[in-house]
């Protein structure tokens, strides 16, 4: 088995793991299940990195691993393999090597939890199903990565299901992934349609070879992005995400920030060939993913709970994700994959560590002032804000800046582009304002702690402040695999181009005018920190007259979708299925009973029947086998 | 082997019938286990043929080719647990319905294995009385109406049924009832006749599908079986319609089935659909179950009226798959009822706290049974869809959006019986309880993913459809009255 090979078994270790502690986790004492857990990802960490270096050194980086073959009928034929090239390992990096640290850092998170062992268990399933998604040959296997990691989320945000509102969060995630689900399926039927095979490669190549008339594949291509909005909490499916905040917080920053929220970022570029070859399905992208980041930048604004406002960061840069892939810069899109798992799970595991610390509180008007209390998550935490806004030289700015650029500068998308480009960098500024807001109101100014939680603040343990380090050296470090291409050398771009090779031409502007693009980025992060530092450190606090102004109202409640949704999705169909039943018991269901039964022959039928219903049934058995016998004796008589 | 599967179960009913209770149960339950061993050998066994009713034209043949050698092993596998649960659930006259189990599956193993359409004919008829016993007998207060329902429904379709069975020898000019005889003579049937001929075949096997509006009796079916939940999955087995059509109406009238297919696809649909929805208002678990297998039957409808390959080869598979997923809901609400007396779901809640691996079972079964990928039921559902989708795509994807109703009915009912404040501590599984699931979840795992095996199966069996409807295509056939 090459070092390729063995990244193949990742998946497995991790299942493995989950067995373990699913089946036999209580039997083990506490710290060890976590460390089981830890294990099986950490090994799954080192066999990616040593196929991520065996692949540098390869001609052709892909490998083809064949599983097994699942299911034939007629000629449509269904083998399960994985596709080991670049792209692949790259998720496989982000998703072992952060998750790693996110299942050390859980073991002290959730020391002493009831479900300790069920809590690793899930964990190592998710990372399982992840894994399966990233590494899936087909679109068939990617599904079933796809429902398992959402199986996975539902379960570990309904982890303390005692709570009501905790189980409510959970169903509402399951069934709004449901329905892009169904857009994967149609999406899936439809492949099968145009191209007689759900191989992703094969698809590609197809589509590239003009196989498949361009209008099809837009069609296609749309139903594949109704998929990716549920998963990725895109609009209009977006509203799911703020309400997954009720699970564990690890659980945020590895499922719901770093790696499963993303995976509709990664099904657009590994479908990346198909994707460009309809500029009208990647300008929905692109479109779908700039309304999501302003509408959920501005949703960011006026949340008071330290999770809900990195949920509507999330969504909102994973809108900047589908701005880059839709422009058809795949490799963008990934990059800042990349670099937001690091900065955002920072940003959620301190989160964390100010929760633990001071004992259950997350309203940020009841913190501030935790600096000098817990001084590593502070400045782990200012690492990934000045990230996130986009300061230059921390991995953030890279990344956003080759968006705006590449958005700047596609030929894939028309000329709604400039438009694009600018609600992005609108974006950028509200982007560093909120999260200015959110460090600030943190661990600056005045302290604001309930009399319990002052008495219980403190660091965290070693176990949580190392991967906070960690992942704030890559906060820094991630962004320099991928400097600007028109000046520096960009190695990450390159990298993942091998696997995605999509016919996307983009514009060359002048060096000058690329250096003026860059530079409206850096004032946007500076526009928005300077206002930020202007109502929050100056004029202390939230201003006045905001707490009940509509669009603060509006801004609290996500931008108000789930009002909306409330009536129109939900209120309606549960209205249509409560119709249907009373139509089914009071018409349907009675239609022999009493509908029949109103009619007065059939009621005499009914009633003469009901005098012993097995004597009667004879009587039909007998009335059955002599018209048989007779049909038997006269066909006897003929023959 | 072939015959084995029927006989043994058979014989061994008549023996348990006249045996005192402990004597029965350990009888019945070897012959679960002989049969499912029988079964597993049954793909690549020799076929079976006897002159019956010779005047007639009607043989005893038998052949496990094609979809009998999926569906039987799996209905055999659920036959196991099933026998092993009644016998230590159901205390009074104990030895009566382990014999009616066993009736039941010899019947039901007649049903899938029969080769002649007479033959095929005795055993769905057959089949239905110790189905209607089980009900009666056993059954809740008001079993009576619920038993008399089922009776009217299912005699009226298979009288309507037994008249097309009659007739279409006759008409075609076929030697024999075999199928072999009436496949190479009925398709050359006018297109108006063979009409007539399907839609009372269609009556009978549309009532046992069950497919809207012919539904109504399944309902109140499995809210009046016995508590314990072992008719109920005796019921699930014996959803035989979507066979029927598969396995005769389809092939022996493959112009009725081009021309009108339609009809019952879209009824098909609207069953998924309409019965999925109403499975996410109920709170009655039996009821909720009903609905929720009716649904899957919508589905099994959607593929195979898709007359599309993949789509057959699903429908069969998902046949075969929720008899281990739906099955073994009911098997749970039983365990459930046992412990609480109680079928309202809103009566349950948090019960994750105290019996965390009931809880942690049931989920599993529902994410089977909701379609979730890697278990039993999501390679069926997909093919049966997907298969539909490429004839008819409009009607396929309506049935597509009842994979969201699932999804909302299967987490509804996982978060009233399991999460929330926990009402009142019920107790955890027992080993006992334990181990009647456990073959249901090896099968689960084991369809879900390994299915390469039972679909090369069934694809022997749908390839001969599929052959016998594109030659339709080739050689259209005009209206009777056309020319």
């Amino acid at each position: 088995m090459s070092a390729v090979e063995l990244a193949a078994l990742a998946p497995a270790l991790a299942l493995l793991g989950a067995l373990i502690n699913g089946l036999f986790g209580r039997a083990l004492k506490e710290p060890l299940p976590g460390y089981l857990a830890s294990a099986t990802v950490g090994l799954g960490f080192l066999f990616s990195l040593f196929a991520f270096f065996a692949l540098q050194s390869m001609e052709e980086p892909s490998v083809h691993i064949a599983l097994w073959d699942y299911l034939k009928a007629g000629n449509f034929d269904l083998s399960l393999g994985f596709t080991i090239d670049t792209l692949s390992v790259t998720m496989m990096l982000i998703i072992t090597g952060v998750g790693f640290l996110i299942h050390l850092y859980s073991i002290a998170y959730m020391h002493g939890d009831s479900g300790f062992s069920r809590y690793f268990s899930f964990l190592n399933l998710f990372v399982a199903a992840m894994l399966i998604l990233v590494l899936a040959d087909s679109f068939f296997l990617m599904f079933i990565g796809w429902e398992g990691v959402g199986v996975c989320s539902y379960l570990l945000i309904s982890f303390w299901y005692t709570e009501r509102a905790n189980a409510d969060a959970a169903r509402k995630a399951f069934i709004t992934n449901r329905v892009g689900d169904v857009g994967f399926l149609l999406a899936m039927f439809l492949t099968v349609f145009a191209f007689g095979t759900l191989n992703i490669h094969e698809v590609n190549e197809l589509a590239l070879a003009g196989a498949v008339s361009g209008g099809l594949i837009t069609v296609i291509g749309l139903f594949y992005l109704l998929a990716a909005t549920g998963k990725s909490a895109q609009l209009p499916l977006q509203v799911w995400l703020p309400d997954a905040m009720a699970g564990p917080t690890p659980v945020s920053a590895l499922i719901h920030a770093a790696t499963m929220v993303t995976a509709g970022v990664y099904l657009i570029a590994r479908a990346g060939p198909l994707f460009a070859l309809s500029p009208v399905a990647s300008t929905w992208v692109a479109w779908i993913g700039a309304l999501t980041a302003i509408i959920a930048a501005f949703a960011a604004f006026a949340q008071t709970d330290i999770k809900k406002i990195l949920a509507f960061s999330t969504i909102s840069q994973l809108g900047y994700m589908f701005v880059a892939v839709g422009a058809g810069a795949y490799w963008v899109g990934i990059f800042h994959v990349f670099t937001h798992a690091f900065f955002k799970a920072l940003l959620f595991l301190g989160s964390g560590s100010v929760i633990h610390a001071l004992g259950g509180e997350q309203d940020i008007r009841k913190m501030g002032g935790l600096h000098k209390h817990m001084k590593v998550t502070s400045f782990t935490s200012l690492i990934a804000t000045l990230a996130i806004a986009g300061v230059p030289f921390f991995a953030g700015f890279f990344s956003k800046d080759a968006i705006l650029a590449h958005v700047f500068n596609s030929e894939l998308i028309g000329g709604s582009k400039y438009l694009l480009y600018v609600l992005l960098l609108v974006t950028a500024v509200m982007t560093a304002f909120y999260m200015f807001r959110w460090y600030f109101q943190i661990f600056r100014g005045e302290e604001r702690l309930s009399e319990e939680a002052r008495a219980h603040v403190h660091e965290s343990p070693a176990l949580m402040t190392v991967p906070l380090m960690i992942l704030a050296f890559f906060s820094v470090a991630a962004g320099y695999f991928g400097l600007p291409e028109f000046a520096f050398p960009n190695v990450f771009s390159h990298w993942i181009e091998r696997s995605v090779e999509a016919p996307v031409s983009f514009g060359h502007p002048s060096v000058g005018l690329e250096w003026f693009l860059i530079l409206l980025s850096v004032a946007a992060a500076a526009l928005g920190l300077g206002i930020g530092y202007w109502v929050y450190a100056m004029r202390k606090g939230e201003p006045a007259r905001g707490d009940t102004g509509a669009l603060r109202n509006l801004s609290a409640s996500g931008a108000g979708f789930d009002a909306l949704y409330r009536p129109l999705f939900i209120r309606s169909s549960e209205g249509l299925a409560s119709g249907l039943s009373s139509l089914d018991s009071n018409v349907v269901n009675k239609g022999v009973s009493q509908g029949a039964g109103s009619v007065g022959l059939l009621a005499n039928v009914v009633r003469w029947l009901q005098t012993g219903y097995a004597r009667q049934y004879a009587l039909f058995m007998f009335i059955g086998v002599a018209i048989l016998a007779l049909v038997v004796a006269l066909n006897g008589g003929l023959s | 082997m072939t015959l084995a599967v029927i006989l043994i179960p058979f014989l061994v009913a008549l023996l348990v019938i006249f045996s005192p209770r402990g004597m029965a149960y350990a009888l019945a339950l070897l012959s679960t286990f002989a049969t499912f061993i029988c079964s597993l050998f049954l793909a690549g066994s020799s076929p079976l043929s006897r002159q019956w009713i010779p005047g007639f034209g009607s043989y005893f043949e038998l052949s496990s080719v094609g979809a009998a050698s999926v569906l039987i092993p799996v209905a055999a596998l659920v036959m196991i647990p099933t026998v092993y649960y009644a016998g230590y659930k159901v205390v009074e006259r104990t030895s009566g319905l382990l014999a009616l189990l066993l009736a039941m599956q010899a019947g039901l193993n007649g049903i899938f294995l029969a080769k002649d359409l007479l033959l095929f004919y005795v055993f769905w008829e057959a089949t239905l009385i110790p189905s209607v016993l089980m009900l009666g007998i056993w059954g809740r207060e008001e079993r009576r109406q619920a038993a008399l329902k089922y009776l009217i429904y299912a005699v009226a379709g298979s009288f309507l049924m037994l008249i097309s069975i009659l007739a279409i020898k006759p008409l075609s000019g076929a030697v024999s009832y075999r199928i072999t005889d009436l496949m190479a003579t009925t398709p050359n049937l006018a297109t108006a006749t063979q009409i007539w001929l399907f839609i009372g075949m269609a009556i009978g096997m549309a009532v046992k599908l069950p497919l809207w509006p012919l539904h109504g009796w399944l309902i109140d079916f499995n809210e009046q079986n016995h508590v314990s939940g072992v008719a109920d999955v005796a019921g699930t087995l014996y959803k035989v319609g979507g066979f029927g059509f598969f396995a005769w109406a389809l092939p022996l009238l493959p112009a009725a089935a081009q021309s009108i297919g339609l009809l019952f696809l879209i009824l098909s649909a609207i069953t998924a659909l309409y019965a999925a929805l109403i499975a996410t208002t109920q709170t009655h678990l039996k009821r909720f179950l009903a609905y929720t297998s009716l649904a899957h039957m919508g589905i099994v409808g959607v593929g195979v009226f898709g007359l599309n390959i993949a789509g057959l080869n699903g429908a069969v598979f998902l046949l075969a798959a929720q008899m281990l997923s739906t099955g073994g809901l009911f098997l749970i609400s039983g365990m459930l009822y046992e412990r609480k007396g109680d079928f309202d779901m809103t009566a349950y809640g948090g019960l994750s706290k105290s019996a965390p691996a009931l809880a942690a079972l049931s989920l599993f079964i529902l994410f089977t049974s909701i379609g979730v990928p890697g278990l039993a039921n999501f390679p069926g559902e997909f093919m049966s869809l997907m298969g539909a989708f490429q004839t008819y795509p409009w009607v396929a994807a309506l049935a597509t959006l009842s994979v969201i109703a699932a999804g909302v009915y299967g987490v509804n009912a996982y978060q009233r019986l399991f999460q929330g404040e926990q009402k009142e501590a019920i107790r955890e599984i027992r080993s006992a309880e334990f181990l009647v699931l456990v073959p249901l979840l090896a099968g689960i795992l084991w369809l879900g993913l390994f299915p390469s095996q039972s679909f090369e199966h069934i694809d022997e069996q749908s390839s001969l459809l599929t052959q016998q409807l594109e030659q339709v295509d080739a050689t259209p056939v005009k209206l009777a009255g056309g020319n």
